[in-house]
């Protein structure tokens, strides 16, 4: 210190009293001027030296540490995530119920919103679907389809495409190689392709001076696009079919960097051996995707979520519009069938208010034109219906007006032939009568024809004369005499004769058998007409002689004029040589009027 | 599994690519057909336990004035220089190729395929050349793409060399006294 003192001494005379200052004074003095600097000087350098961060310091930046960087990009959350899934991992495995209590609250709302959004997705499809059914453009598709063989889902896919990401590669830079791609089973020749995705760039590099043009970054092969973007150590090369929006380079960038950044010692040491890649590939497969011109649009229109009340509304119109084509055909078949019907003329049918209007003529005896409606499926409470009532002179309603008219017993049929009204068959004599007088009377009925209507017998009567009728008395060739066979038969008709003439008399019928006799043709006919007498008179006093009563039978001589037919001439001669018997009844006079007056 | 890119090189027309039709899928056609640029293809090696998949660069032949690409021959595993026994330039031109080589892709195994054994008789190659040939370093073998002789040896000792030290081959005595 004297030393140090001596030359301070020297230079400087006025100081010379500081020299007898202590040191200890001095730092002192020192303390007390510089003493909270020097103390903060100390504890920076102290800081530099250690360069280590305190934990009370730490404790205090970083949480505004861990925002600033959050906030600038995603790398903390990178570099953060094997950690918490580690202690994620290590959590569950001591204790479960820790984990499972603390995220019970967000399970309920995470399944529910789960399944809203696959039942959205569901009705997504289904309203694309029918968009592109029932679109032209879907039709336009339908057609391509057809004509081009192609599925009609990938006409769609290639027409509502705006990109689809569909192959993702990680290349090594240098050497070509393939590190890793997604998705796995898309590309049977990644690393060839990776290899002439190389090979292409360096080409282009070569060729093309890239510090003045810039490396190669895409090139397109049809609608296929490879995106290629590159880095120090592996490229990202992105296969995409469609237009890629300029926002894809960027998000390959991106990944392209985060690999960069936490691969970086696998991507230096490369020597041929992908495996550490494997774990890129979720990362890829954040940049597989597909976007949609009908995802677009539906965004904006609000219209095409509800696409499906199209076909419903469709199905509805189809239905209504069938139901109700389906009601006019029946409405049509029914009118035509009216129009046919005898007695029922339509002049006019409107639809209005819901209902049909029909406006006709009908005669009195046609059918129920309502019930025939029915019966045709129609509604007749729909139908409001105004006949005019009139008389049809079709030969139907004709015939039905004279059987109500003249009540035609069972036996008579009624027909028409012109306007002449024809009746056939037997009937009692009144009602011949009664025809006889009312036909004529009837509209649209000219004459009537009663000659083919023989008088009927009452029912008890009916069978006798029917029997009477029947029998034959035969006689040889030329000969009037009965024999034994004759006799049995005229025996048996006069038991006949009495049992009808009891029943006539019953029924107050004047009856009369009339004895018809006959001659073959054989020999003349003047002789023949004197045999058949002769045999009728031979048969009447056979019959008297048997008890009946000469006013109830009557002679008559037909010779061979009114023959009985046969088969053969043989069998014609034999059974005309013979007396035949024909019953004649009617009401007698007297009993009618008594049974009209009672 | 490991993957090894192997560039072929070589003057134009010396069987490049008729090698790697012969190794990749076993067929041959005299038809020439030059290169334009690069063709890579495909093939796996079983070395020991190991599958290899190598991606073969066959990198278009050019004139002796011409240099290949660098960038073709970049992160190279191995080379396989191809000249053509019928024509002498083809074999003269592999050292100062290898110089090249070597700038671009570093000193990696390497293997010389000495092509066109079919045409023995023709050859203008002789033993001395190839005693020449390995006293400078290289490793040689005779091929023919037509009747495969000696191509599958000549791609198994480039993926074995890509794996291990290379082992020398075992054919090279027969072409030192071969001729």
């Amino acid at each position: 210190m004297p030393e140090n003192g001596a030359p301070l001494t020297e230079s400087a005379g006025g100081t010379r009293d500081l020299g007898d200052v202590s040191v200890g004074e001095l730092s002192e003095l020192r303390d007390l001027l510089f003493g909270a600097e020097r103390r903060q000087i100390d504890e920076l350098r102290r800081r530099l030296d250690t360069a280590e961060i305190a934990p009370d310091e730490l404790a205090e930046k970083l949480p505004q540490a861990i925002v600033q960087r959050s906030a600038r990009d995603r790398q903390l959350g990178i570099a953060l995530a094997p950690t918490v899934e580690n202690a994620i991992r290590e959590s569950v495995r001591r204790n479960p119920r820790e984990i499972a209590t603390a995220i019970f609250p967000v399970l309920g709302p995470a399944i529910r919103k789960a399944i809203a959004a696959t039942m959205s997705g569901l009705a997504n499809t289904i309203n694309r679907a029918i968009e592109h059914s029932f679109s032209p453009q879907g039709i336009r598709w339908r057609v391509e389809s057809w004509r081009t063989g192609v599925p009609f889902a990938q006409i769609v896919m290639r027409h509502a495409l705006v990109y689809r990401v569909e192959q993702v590669l990680l290349v090594h830079a240098e050497t070509g190689l393939l590190l890793a791609h997604v998705p796995d089973d898309s590309l049977g020749d990644a690393d060839l392709v990776s290899g002439m995705l190389t090979a292409i760039g360096d080409f282009v590099n070569d060729s093309f001076e890239p510090k003045k043009t810039g490396e190669l970054r895409a090139f397109a092969a049809g609608d296929l696009t490879v995106l290629v973007e590159t880095g120090p150590r592996a490229n990202l090369a992105a296969v995409v079919r469609g237009t890629p929006p300029d926002s894809l380079p960027a998000k390959l960038q991106a990944t392209l960097e985060t690999i960069h950044l936490q691969w970086c010692d696998p991507l230096t040491a490369f020597n041929g051996d992908a495996t550490d890649f494997t774990a890129t590939r979720p990362l890829l497969e954040e940049c597989i995707e597909t976007v949609l011109a009908t995802d677009t649009r539906a965004k904006t229109g609000g219209l095409r979520r509800i696409a499906w009340v199209i076909p419903v509304l469709l199905l509805l119109a189809a239905g209504m519009a069938w139901r109700t084509a389906g009601r006019n055909r029946e409405w049509s078949a029914a009118l035509a069938r009216l129009e046919t019907e005898p007695g029922i003329a339509v002049i006019r049918t409107e639809r209005s208010g819901g209902k049909w209007h029909i406006t006709g003529m009908r005669d009195p005896l046609a059918v129920n034109p309502s019930l025939l409606m029915a019966s045709r499926g129609i509604d007749t409470n729909d139908v409001v219906a105004h006949w005019e009532p009139y008389v049809s002179t079709e030969p139907a309603l004709l015939l039905a007006r004279a059987r109500r008219v003249l009540a035609p017993p069972a036996g008579i049929t009624l027909s028409f032939k012109g306007d002449t009204l024809v009746a056939s068959g037997r009937a009692p004599a009144f009602w011949i009568v009664r025809a006889d007088g009312l036909a004529p009377a009837l509209a649209g009925i000219g004459a009537v024809d009663l000659s083919h209507v023989t008088p009927g017998l009452p029912a008890d009567m009916e069978p006798i004369a029917a029997e009477i009728e029947n029998l034959r008395v035969l006689f040889a060739a030329g000969s009037d005499a009965l024999d034994q066979p004759a006799l049995s038969t005229i025996a048996t008709a006069a038991g006949k004769l009495r049992r009808i003439a009891t029943a006539a008399d019953a029924n107050r019928y004047d009856l009369t058998m009339r004895i018809v006799g006959r001659a073959d043709p054989t020999g003349a006919e003047t002789d023949n007409l004197a045999l058949s007498r002769r045999r009728a008179t031979a048969v009447r006093d056979r019959l008297l002689s048997l008890g009946a009563k000469a006013s109830r039978v009557a002679v008559e001589a037909t010779g061979s004029g009114d023959p009985i037919p046969a088969d053969t001439p043989a069998q014609r001669a034999r059974v005309n040589r013979s007396v035949s018997f024909t019953i004649r009844a009617q009401p007698s006079l007297t009993g009618n009027v008594a049974e009209r007056q009672r | 599994m490991i993957q090894k890119k192997v560039c072929m090189v070589g003057v134009f027309a010396t069987g490049k690519t008729s090698l790697v039709q012969r190794f990749v899928h076993s067929l041959f056609s005299a038809k020439y057909h030059s290169t334009v640029g690069v063709k890579i293809d495909r093939k796996q090696v079983q070395v020991g336990t190991e599958q290899v998949n190598l991606l073969l660069w066959d990198i278009e032949g050019r004139t002796a004035e011409q240099e290949i690409p660098e960038s073709y021959l970049k992160g190279a595993h191995a080379v396989l220089y191809v000249a053509d026994g019928t024509r002498r330039e083809t074999f003269e031109q592999l050292f100062s190729l290898r110089d090249h080589v070597r700038s671009a892709a570093g000193d990696v195994p390497s293997i010389v395929a000495l092509n066109k054994y079919d045409l023995k008789g023709q050859w203008v190659v002789s033993a001395d050349d190839g005693r020449k040939l390995i006293g400078g370093g290289f490793h040689m073998l005779t091929t023919s793409a037509k009747t495969g002789e000696g191509v599958e040896d000549a791609f198994r000792w480039l993926a074995t060399a890509t794996l291990t030290a290379p082992p020398t081959p075992t054919v090279q005595p027969q072409v030192r006294h071969g001729n």
